[in-house]
């Protein structure tokens, strides 16, 4: 069944969306307009007169960094202050639109917590006391540490940690250029990596940053635990409504009612860690019931017999009694997405770090996808092409950059890890406690207290909220104890700060130019940043600092540019352009991508060894795992406990936002979502502030409840990056619970060294 | 012309871009908001409905809060309903009158949506608009916006059967046309949401007399504001509690 409200279920009204501020423009033709008179001069609940007409209007581009989505804006100025932040049109994924978070920004740049100045500890780690200094002393003193900290140890006992959009320049230029291997973003093992390994060993292809879900002819989707709208990515929400709106069938699979779940046709409330029987009997109905691309299996997939003869037993009757989803319900859904395909796929997600047995059920979930005809087809899923651009010529590197940042290219991956200098591979216990994929953050933790296999003795952060994104924080915390160094580069007072050694205070995304970013999408293109005003107070871009501190440790031939402005138009020039043709065209150049099999010609777009999709994997035979996914049932709560799960809320990042100004205002915490029925068996109600304790007597600060029918009975959820302590974040601090610090205890998964955090269990206390 | 919004309650998902963007291109003052997105669920666990309505000024044709504002602060323009917060006088009777509850006091003056005339007037669209990404927001004439809320009424049919427009004749057409997926009674819109015999009992007695009072009031010294007001708001409970009995 499809319904056409129009093309693309777009409405007719407006093609593109209006706004009178157009890139470049001045208050020139606003100024035409003359001066507010009558109910304009009123007085306003936040202005006297309407910002825009103020003085003249000035507009930069930039990608937002209040998400890692990184939409392409335009940032507005008048006389000098940032005073709106619009979705660029031009660009491929914000189109014109913005989510809250993205409009946050303006408040995000003036929050007046912000770090003003270097900083250098003069207390106790944890004591948070500092003395301003300049960024000379700052630079020399972390330079003197870091090189102490090589000579002694070598530079592979320095560990990077990086995240948002300016982690490039320490995680993977500068880890890369000093030749340490131990550099790591949570968006790998905290998140993403158990997506990417599976979809590596069965497609050798990485699902790359956006998921490449081909939504325009999208007939039917079905999300796995994955919250379109609280989970607020701008593009995703875009396509997600346009696809639903055109009569698009959706299947969402979560223990919760979700704001998608809300608009789906079926809702299948899964008992929490099962997911992967779901998928197996759902593989066995579109075998049993031949309802599988028979033509693009035989031409496209290896290891269909095995994985047939695999799933033969798995019934949705099996399945029922796992997953508590009813076997005729396990049918139709299946039937459904059959119906549709190959315009028919389950989106990958995102954070997919559950239960440690992850990259099993990510293939579980390709598996599905392949035997829908999914990949490379119309409405199925398309093949991402990264943007060409050339890197900015420099020497080579001290070590190989799979081992750094979010994920490894295709190919790169290899049985030998890389060596740092001193002949050391990464001491995240890849290859022995983990069988591959990009480091593993939470895994270099261990090192800094046990020397094993290797010390690590230096630590700096960028961007990472170092005590609300690792899990088994009490461990995080003797580490950071034992470091001879840790210098910490944020733009606010996060709860580490005060443990730091050094403090790096860093210009916003609309205070400084920044790595120019080639996105892989289905139109590949590139993004650019720069400074809309001066950094404020004391502060710096993270080129500039990874650049100073490079320089310093005896970098400087990997740092021969001067200027942002140079680096960016060397870059440029390999695609032809500058910064200032970039402007010219709208700050974005699109290129053209591969998105379909045909536009592979007779090459398949595969690149395993069979050039098909590998249901049976033999990397995973050969290294005793199981070649196919298997169901491993998790730990169930104990009794009076509730399996705690976490997600997003729209109006936040991460532990990133909590202290924005206007994202406080419109979410200031987070809440317990707890069943009804428990609710009131607890005697608790909405409102009401309950504390909880987890399995090992981990206790969380005061949360509200909500009373909801909108969960299931063994679980509550929050929405993650609350309950933070730092009293310089004078909205944050203290606001809410934190779902960190109630996640003692993680499960890592042996394939990708993915962190499992579903693993924890909460009992409320209701006094204390 | 009557310009008017749709808003789109299949299509939204909650993201409350729209409130962030209208905080920020009105630059509202910190706890004040002009939209507000509400959760809705319906059902008990597993059988459940549910969705969002927005709290937002529906800019009636007949706006009860024109109709009872005593010094024209409230107004209507181009078929929205504008403020004039430079000379409301604070009496808070909007308040009262609104069939939604929309209107809020800040600052002792009334405060809500007014459609962004200015940005209007100056090319665009209003800031919400503007930025939706779920596309259920849109402006426009009303007549071309009542015919594409039609339009996606009938599409929505397919999976929701009760779907229907709301505000194209309620309380005399809404500046907001809405597309529902379910009932108003269900999704805690008022069915009828004409304003009480109260108000039309009291704009035609009362407004008349306590509009000269109020100007007076203005004009003399904010003191005696206050004490016009509360002189309304004693003649308002009267009639309230005759209304009771």
């Amino acid at each position: 069944m499809a319904v056409q409200p129009g093309p693309n279920g777009r409405v007719k009204l407006n093609i593109t969306r209006r706004s009178f501020l157009k890139a470049g423009a001045t208050a020139g033709t606003l100024a035409a307009l003359g001066r507010p008179t009558g109910s304009l001069a009123q007085k306003r609940p936040g202005a006297e007169i309407p910002w825009y007409r103020t003085g003249t209007i000035e507009t930069t581009y930039n990608n937002c960094d209040m998400c890692p989505w990184r939409c392409g804006v335009l940032v507005h100025t008048v006389d000098g202050v940032v005073r709106k932040i619009e979705g660029n049109p031009a660009d491929p994924k914000s189109r014109g639109m913005l989510c809250a978070r993205g409009q946050g920004g303006v408040s995000f740049v003036y929050d007046p917590d912000r770090l003003q100045s270097p900083m250098i500890r003069t207390g106790e780690r944890g004591d948070g006391q500092f003395r301003e200094v300049t960024w000379e002393e700052a630079l020399d003193y972390s330079a003197a540490k870091i090189l102490a900290i090589r000579d002694t140890y070598g530079p592979e006992s320095l560990a990077i940690f990086g995240h948002t959009s300016g982690d490039f320049w320490f995680t993977d230029y500068f880890a890369q250029a000093f030749g340490t291997p131990n550099a790591a973003k949570p968006s790998s093992s905290l998140c993403l990596s158990p997506r990417e390994e599976a979809f590596k060993l069965m497609t050798g292809l990485a699902v790359g940053g956006h998921e490449p879900v081909d939504w325009d002819g999208l007939q039917c989707l079905t999300l796995i635990g994955s919250h379109i709208g609280e989970d607020a990515r701008n593009t995703v929400m875009q396509d997600f409504s346009n696809a639903w709106a055109r009569g698009a069938r959706v299947v969402v699979v979560d223990p919760r009612f979700s704001s998608v779940a809300a608009k789906a046709d079926y809702w299948l409330p899964i008992k929490p860690g099962t997911d992967t029987a779901l998928l197996l009997a759902w593989a066995n109905v579109l075998i049993d019931e031949d309802l599988y691309d028979a033509g693009y299996v035989a031409d496209w997939v290896a290891g269909f017999d095995d994985y047939a003869g695999h799933v033969s037993e798995l019934t949705p009757e099996w399945a029922e009694a796992i997953t508590e989803i009813p076997a005729e319900t396990i049918r139709t859904t299946a039937r459904v997405m059959a119906e549709n395909r190959p315009r028919s796929a389950i989106m990958p997600g995102r954070h997919v770090t559950w239960y440690g047995t992850d990259t099993q059920r990510m293939r579980a979930v390709y598996a599905i996808n392949a035997l829908l005809g999914a990949y490379g087809r119309q409405g199925g899923m398309y093949f991402n092409k990264s943007a060409y651009l050339e890197a900015y010529p420099h020497p080579p590197f001290a070590v190989a950059g799979s081992s750094g940042g979010c994920s490894a290219e295709p190919g790169e991956e290899s049985d030998e890890l890389p060596l740092g200098p001193s002949g050391k591979a990464r001491a995240d216990g890849a290859r022995t406690s983990f069988l591959r994929g990009a480091t593993a953050m939470q895994e270099l933790i261990d090192p800094m207290i046990s020397g094993e296999p290797y010390p690590i003795k230096g630590l700096v952060t960028y961007g990472v909220n170092l005590f609300n994104s690792i899990p088994n924080v009490p461990r995080t915390v003797e580490a950071v104890k034992e470091l001879d160094f840790f210098l910490a580069v944020d733009v606010l007072p996060m709860e580490h700060i005060a443990w730091a050694d050094v403090v790096f205070p860093e210009a916003t995304f609309v205070e400084r130019y920044d790595e120019l970013w080639a996105v892989p999408y289905k139109t590949p293109f590139i993004s650019m940043r720069e400074p809309a005003i001066e950094p404020l107070y004391d502060t710096r871009p993270g080129w500039w600092m990874a650049r100073e501190l490079g320089i310093r440790v005896g970098l400087d031939n990997y740092f021969q540019w001067e200027t942002a402005e140079e680096y960016l138009d060397k870059r440029l020039l390999s695609v032809g352009s500058s910064l200032e043709k970039m402007r010219a065209q709208n700050g974005v150049i699109v290129q053209s991508g591969k998105p379909y099999l045909e536009d592979f010609g007779e090459a398949s777009p595969f690149t395993t060894t069979s050039a098909r999709i590998e249901l049976y994997s033999e990397d995973l035979a050969q290294a005793g795992l199981d070649p196919m996914p298997v169901y491993e049932p998790t730990e169930e709560p104990p009794a009076g406990f509730y399996r705690l799960l976490y997600g997003r809320h729209p109006v936040h990042t991460f532990a990133k936002t909590q202290n924005t100004p206007l994202l406080s205002d419109l979410y200031p915490e987070n809440e317990l979502w707890l069943n009804q029925r428990r609710a009131d068996e607890e005697g608790v109600t909405s409102g009401d502030r309950v504390w909880l304790e987890n399995q090992d007597g981990a206790r969380s600060g005061p949360i509200k409840v909500k009373a909801t029918q909108r969960i299931r009975p063994d679980a509550v959820f929050m929405v993650h990056g609350f309950g933070q302590q730092s009293a310089g974040l004078s909205r944050a601090d203290g606001k809410g619970a934190s779902d960190t610090k109630l996640q003692t205890r993680y499960k890592l998964d042996p394939i990708s060294g993915g962190a499992g955090m579903r693993v924890n269990f909460v009992k409320l206390v209701k006094e204390v | 012309m009557a310009m008017a919004f749709l808003l789109d309650l299949g299509r939204c998902i909650g993201c409350q871009a729209c409130s962030a963007a209208c905080k920020t291109g009105n630059e509202l003052a910190a706890g004040t908001q002009f939209i507000r997105l509400i959760e809705q669920t319906r059902g008990e666990f597993p059988d459940l409905s549910g969705g969002f309505t927005n709290h937002r000024c529906y800019h009636c044709a007949d706006a009860a809060c024109v109709n009872v504002c005593p010094t024209g602060a409230l107004y209507k323009e181009d078929g929205l309903t504008r403020t004039s917060r430079d000379i409301c006088s604070g009496c808070g009777y909007c308040v009262e009158a609104c069939p939604f509850g929309v209107p809020e006091m800040v600052d002792g003056l009334s405060s809500k949506c007014d459609g962004c005339a200015d940005t209007v007037r100056a090319g665009g669209e209003p800031w919400c608009v503007v930025t939706c990404p779920s596309n259920a927001l849109e402006f426009g004439e009303r007549e071309e916006i009542v015919k594409e809320a039609r339009e996606r009424v009938t599409a929505m049919r397919a999976r929701y059967p009760k779907a229907r427009v709301y505000g194209e004749d309620e309380a005399g057409g809404l500046g907001v046309v809405m597309v529902l997926p379910d009932d108003p009674d269900v999704l805690d819109l008022p069915v009828d949401p004409a304003p009480g015999a109260l108000i039309n009992t009291w704009t035609g007695i009362v407004q008349p007399a306590t509009l000269a009072l109020t100007a007076g009031a203005t004009v003399a010294a904010g003191v005696m504001g206050v004490i016009a007001r509360r002189n309304h708001m004693l003649e308002l409970k009267a009639l309230e509690e005759g209304e009771e009995a």
